[in-house]
C-alpha cells in the first residue's frame, strides 16, 4: 500500500489533535520484548480481553510472550499446541531460534512470520495468536481462530418441505465449506476481498471458472473494489453498494440463506458473494424471471412444480393488483362487475362512510402495520398480533362500519398472496409497488393502473443486474431459457445452462462422448 | 471470449420483426372495420385488406432493404450519400414532423377513446398529460429498452386479440358474412386505400434498421412482421363483420372495442370487457407512440449530434402536448388522423422512390464495396 498504514495514520491524527496528552507509542517492532508488548498494549488501548502471557522457553534461558484476544481464539488449542510445546521443549537452539521454534516446536498448521506492527495487530484482532521472542524482530502469527459461533441450522427465512436442511451461518469459513461440500469442482474459485475500512471484514466472491462468464466476474470484482464504508453489518450493504440502480424497487442481487441455492446458481453461471458476519449470501446477476422461483420447484415432480409456479405467478398478480383493481372497479367502472355482485357490494358498502380508495388504503396500511409489528415482536408475543389482527380486520372493522366485508376479503387474499412470493426482498418490492398501483387506481382508475404497469415495464427493460438486462430472458428473448421460466421442464430436459448469462460452458451435463473413446 | 453484447444499443433482426406490428397496430385498428365497411359491401373488405396488405408488405420490405443496404449507417448518413446533404436534412426534418404529429395524434386518440370508454368526467388534459409523461419516460430510457418493451407487450396484445376473437365465435352469424364479392371495383379501390392508411408508421424503419447489427435478414423479417399485422387486421375485420354485420359495423364508432363489450367471458366474473380490453390495448397504442417519438429524436439527433437526447425530448414534449390538445372534438381528431396518415404515406413513398432511384443511379457500386 502506498498510503501510510492505518495505525500510523490514526496515530498521526491523534497526535495532531492532542499532541501534548498522547502517550507516544512506536509502530516499529524492536528487539526488546518489553517494548514490543508495551507498544501492542497501547496500540489496542489495553483492553480487558487481551491476554499476554510471558513465558520462558523450556530448555533455554530465553524470554518470550504470546498474545491473543480471549473470546476470538480457541484457548485449548493455545494451551495444548503452543504453550505446552514451548514450555516442554528440551532442545537447545543456538542460532535462529525463531525458525527452530516455528519448524520444530509449535504444533499448529498455519503459521506466518511478520515484522510489521499493523499486520500483527490485525492478526490478533482476527483471532490469531502472536508469538514474541526477546531479542528478535520476527514475530510468529499462529492461526488459532475459534470462539463461539452459531451452529448450522435450518434457514428461517426460506423453509422448504423437501430439500437440504442446512443453512448458512455467520462465519464465512463455515459458509465457504458448505459450498465446497456441495461442489467438489477444482474450478470453484473463492476470490477474497476485504470490506470495511475499520472492520476489515472478509468478503469472498465465489464462482466456477470455466462456467461463469469472465465479464461478470470482472465487473463484480471491479464494483467490490469501490466499496468504501466503515463497517458492513450485513451483505445488504454490499448489495446496495454494487447494485446497478439505487432508484429501483427491484432487488438486483438476490439474497439467500440456502447453500443448495447458491450451489445450483453457481452451476448456472452466476456468482455468489459471501460476507463475513452474515448468513445471507448474495447471488448475481438475477433477472425478473428468477423472482418467483423457489428451490422447491426442483424437488417436486415437474408437473406439480410447474403448476405451483403458475400458482405463484397468479399470487404475484393478486399481490400487486388486487386492491387497486378493487378501487378501480368499485369507484370508476362498477359496470364491469356482474350486476348481482355490484348490488351486494353496494349493499355492504352502504354503511361505509369512505370512498373505496380510502377504505382500501386504510385496510392496506393496517395490514402493513400488523405485518411489521409481527416481524419485530418476539415469537411468544407474536401470536397476540395474530389475534388482534384477526379481530380488528375480520370482525370489528366491519361491524363498526369502517370497511366493507368485500374489502376484508380483498385484503386477506392480497396478504396471503404476497406471502407466497418465495424471496423476501422481492415480496418487499411488490409491497411498495402495490401502493403505487392503489394510488394510481384511486386517481385514474384502470387507466392509472395500466400506466403504472407500463412504467414498471419501462423501468424493468432499462434495468440491469451486473450488466445483464433485468428483463431477460423474456426480452431480449432467449427461447431456450423458457424451459425453466414459467414452466419447469423435466430435469432430464434441463441439460443446458441459462443462455442469457452467456456461460462459457453451456452444457450442464456431459453428453458429448470424449474424443478417442 | 463471449461478452454481453446484447446489453448495448444494438438490436436483433427478430426485434425488427416484432417492432413492425407493434408500430402498425395502434388506434387505427379500433375504428378500421367501420371505415372499411363504409365503402365495401358485406364482408368484402377482406379483399381490400389483402390488397393493401400486399402493398404494405412490399413497401415494408423495400424500406428495410434500402436501409439494410447501408448497414449500421444512420438515415442521415446514407441519405446524404444518395441525395446530397441539404436534401437529407430536409427529409429528416419532414420525418421529424411526421413523428411529432403521429405522437400527438396517438396521444389525442387515446384521450378521446378513454373519454368514451373509461371515464367521462376526468379532464382531457390530465389524461393526455399522464400518457405523454409515461411516453417521455420510455423515450428517455435506452433505445434497446424500447424494443424490449415491444417484445414484452406484443404477446399480450396478440393473446388478447385471439381471446377476444375466440369468445366472439359464439356470436358470429353466417348471414352477416354472405353474400361475398358483391362490391364494385371502385369500392375495392377505396377500401384498399382506406386500409392502407391504417398501416401508418413504417417510416421508422428508415431509421431503426441502422440499429441492427447484421441487417441482412432485416427486410425479410420486417416483411414477415408486417404480414403478421395484416393477419391481425384481417382477423379483427372479419370477426367484427361476422358478429355485427356490415350495416351495424358501419355506424359503430369503434367496432373492435364494441366487440369486447358484446362478448362475455364464460364464468361471468367480469362483464363489459371493453374497459379492460381497451386498457390492454393502451399498451399497443403506447408502443406505437413511443416508437414514433423515439424515431423523431433519433432522426433529429443525427442532424444535431451534439445536443443531448434528453434535451430534445424535453423540448419536443410541450409541442406534442399542444398539438394533441388542438382538435376540438372527435371529428377534428379524425381529420387530424387522416392528415397524419396521408402525410406519413406520402412522405415515406416519396422518400422510398427517391432513395431507390438514387441508389440505382449512383449508390449501388460504391455501397456494395462497403
Amino acid at each position: 500500500m502506498a498510503r501510510p498504514s492505518l495505525f500510523s495514520r490514526l496515530k498521526r491524527k491523534q497526535q495532531m489533535k492532542q499532541s501534548s496528552q498522547t502517550e507516544s507509542y512506536s509502530t516499529k517492532i524492536t528487539k526488546d520484548l518489553d517494548d514490543n508488548l508495551k507498544n501492542i498494549k497501547q496500540m489496542l488501548g489495553d483492553p480487558g480481553d487481551l491476554v499476554m502471557r510471558e513465558l520462558m522457553i523450556g530448555g533455554m534461558d530465553k524470554r518470550a510472550a504470546i498474545i491473543y484476544i480471549s473470546g476470538l481464539t480457541d484457548e485449548n488449542l493455545i494451551n495444548d499446541n503452543i504453550l505446552k510445546s514451548i514450555q516442554l521443549n528440551l532442545k537447545k537452539f543456538d542460532t535462529n531460534v525463531i525458525d527452530h521454534i516455528h519448524k520444530e516446536v509449535i504444533a499448529i498448521t498455519d503459521i506466518q512470520k511478520s515484522n510489521n506492527m499493523d499486520d500483527i495487530s490485525f492478526a490478533i484482532l482476527n483471532g490469531n495468536t502472536a508469538f514474541f521472542l526477546d531479542g528478535n524482530e520476527t514475530i510468529l502469527l499462529m492461526s488459532t481462530g475459534g470462539g463461539e459461533t452459531r451452529s448450522i441450522q435450518q434457514p428461517e427465512s426460506e423453509t422448504l418441505i423437501r430439500g437440504p436442511r442446512d443453512g448458512f451461518v455467520e462465519s464465512i469459513e463455515t459458509n465457504m465449506a458448505l459450498i465446497r461440500r456441495d461442489i467438489k469442482d477444482p474450478n470453484l474459485r473463492f476470490k477474497q476481498h476485504q470490506v470495511g475500512k475499520r472492520s476489515k471484514q472478509k468478503l469472498v466472491l465465489c464462482y466456477v471458472e470455466g462456467i461463469t462468464n469472465p465479464d461478470i466476474v470482472e465487473e463484480v470484482n471491479r464494483r467490490l473494489e469501490t466499496i468504501d464504508i466503515d463497517f458492513v453489518s450485513d451483505s445488504s450493504y454490499v448489495e446496495q453498494w454494487i447494485q446497478d440502480s439505487f432508484l429501483s424497487p427491484f432487488p438486483q442481487l438476490l439474497d439467500t440463506e440456502r447453500p443448495d441455492k447458491v450451489s445450483s446458481d453457481l452451476m448456472q453461471g452466476r456468482v455468489a458473494i459471501l460476507v463475513d458476519g452474515t448468513p445471507f449470501v448474495l447471488i448475481a446477476p438475477v433477472t425478473i424471471g428468477e423472482a418467483l422461483h423457489s428451490m422447491e420447484d426442483y424437488t417436486q415432480r415437474w408437473i406439480s412444480a410447474t403448476l405451483l409456479r403458475m400458482l405463484r405467478y397468479l399470487a404475484a398478480f393478486f399481490a400487486l393488483f388486487l386492491p387497486s383493481l378493487y378501487i378501480a372497479l368499485v369507484s370508476y367502472h362498477p359496470g364491469m362487475i356482474p350486476a348481482t355482485l355490484t348490488y351486494s357490494i353496494a349493499a355492504t358498502r352502504e354503511g361505509v362512510p369512505f370512498p373505496a380508495a380510502i377504505e382500501a388504503f386504510l385496510m392496506a396500511i393496517t395490514f402493513e402495520i400488523l405485518h411489521e409489528a409481527g416481524v419485530r415482536l418476539p415469537k411468544v408475543i407474536g401470536q397476540t398480533i395474530g389475534i388482534v389482527g384477526g379481530l380488528v380486520i375480520g370482525e370489528a372493522a366491519v361491524s363498526a362500519g369502517i370497511v366493507s366485508p368485500i374489502m376484508v376479503i380483498v385484503t386477506a387474499l392480497t396478504a396471503i398472496s404476497s406471502f407466497s412470493v418465495p424471496s423476501y426482498s422481492v415480496a418487499v418490492s411488490f409491497r411498495t409497488l402495490r401502493f403505487a398501483f392503489m394510488l394510481a387506481a384511486a386517481i385514474l382508475g384502470l387507466y392509472g393502473i395500466i400506466l403504472i404497469y407500463i412504467m414498471i415495464n419501462i423501468h424493468i427493460v432499462n434495468l440491469k443486474s451486473i450488466g445483464v438486462p433485468y428483463s431477460a430472458p423474456f426480452a431480449p428473448t432467449f427461447l431456450k431459457d423458457f424451459r425453466d421460466l414459467v414452466i419447469r421442464s423435466p430435469i432430464t430436459k434441463l441439460t443446458k445452462r441459462p443462455t442469457h448469462l452467456k456461460p462459457l460452458d453451456d452444457q450442464s451435463k456431459d453428453v458429448e462422448p470424449e474424443k478417442g473413446q | 471470449m463471449s461478452t454481453f453484447k446484447y446489453a448495448d444499443d444494438k438490436i436483433k433482426t427478430r426485434d425488427i420483426m416484432i417492432a413492425v406490428p407493434s408500430m402498425v397496430i395502434a388506434v387505427g385498428i379500433l375504428a378500421f372495420p367501420r371505415l372499411l365497411s363504409e365503402v365495401t359491401f358485406s364482408s368484402d373488405g377482406w379483399v381490400a385488406i389483402l390488397l393493401s396488405g400486399l402493398v404494405a408488405v412490399i413497401f415494408t420490405w423495400a424500406v428495410a432493404k434500402i436501409a439494410a443496404n447501408f448497414p449500421n449507417q444512420s438515415f442521415f448518413t446514407y441519405a446524404s450519400f444518395l441525395v446530397s446533404k441539404p436534401i437529407a436534412v430536409i427529409l429528416v426534418v419532414l420525418f421529424s414532423i411526421q413523428g411529432i404529429t403521429l405522437t400527438a395524434f396517438e396521444v389525442r386518440a387515446i384521450t378521446d377513446i378513454s373519454h368514451q370508454y373509461l371515464f367521462q368526467e376526468t379532464p382531457m388534459q390530465i389524461i393526455s398529460l399522464t400518457f405523454l409523461l409515461v411516453v417521455v419516460y420510455a423515450v428517455s430510457g435506452s433505445r434497446a429498452g424500447i424494443f424490449r418493451l415491444n417484445v414484452l407487450f406484443m404477446p399480450i396484445i396478440f393473446v388478447t386479440t385471439v381471446i377476444l376473437v375466440l369468445f366472439s365465435i359464439g356470436y358470429m352469424e353466417v348471414k352477416n358474412i354472405l353474400p361475398v364479392l358483391k362490391t364494385d371495383v371502385d369500392g375495392y379501390m377505396q377500401g384498399t386505400l382506406q386500409s392502407a392508411l391504417s398501416y401508418t408508421g413504417i417510416g421508422v424503419l428508415f431509421f431503426y434498421i441502422s440499429l441492427v447489427r447484421n441487417p441482412k435478414k432485416a427486410p425479410r423479417m420486417a416483411a414477415f412482421g408486417m404480414s403478421g399485422a395484416v393477419v391481425i387486421y384481417m382477423l379483427i375485420y372479419l370477426t367484427c363483420i361476422a358478429v355485427f354485420g356490415q350495416s351495424a359495423t358501419e355506424v359503430i364508432r369503434f367496432p373492435f372495442v364494441e366487440l369486447a363489450k358484446t362478448v362475455e367471458i364464460p364464468g361471468g366474473f367480469f362483464e363489459r370487457l371493453e374497459s379492460i380490453f381497451f386498457v390492454i390495448w393502451i399498451m399497443a397504442i403506447f408502443t406505437t407512440t413511443v416508437m414514433a417519438f423515439d424515431a423523431t429524436i433519433f432522426a433529429l439527433n443525427s442532424i444535431f449530434p451534439k445536443v443531448k437526447k434528453i434535451k430534445l425530448v424535453f423540448t419536443l414534449t410541450p409541442f406534442i402536448y399542444l398539438i394533441a390538445l388542438f382538435p376540438n372534438n372527435y371529428l377534428e381528431t379524425d381529420t387530424f388522423g387522416d392528415f397524419v396518415s396521408y402525410y406519413g404515406w406520402g412522405l415515406s413513398i416519396t422518400v422510398l422512390i427517391l432513395l431507390w432511384i438514387m441508389y440505382k443511379v449512383k449508390g449501388a457500386k460504391k455501397s456494395g464495396k462497403k
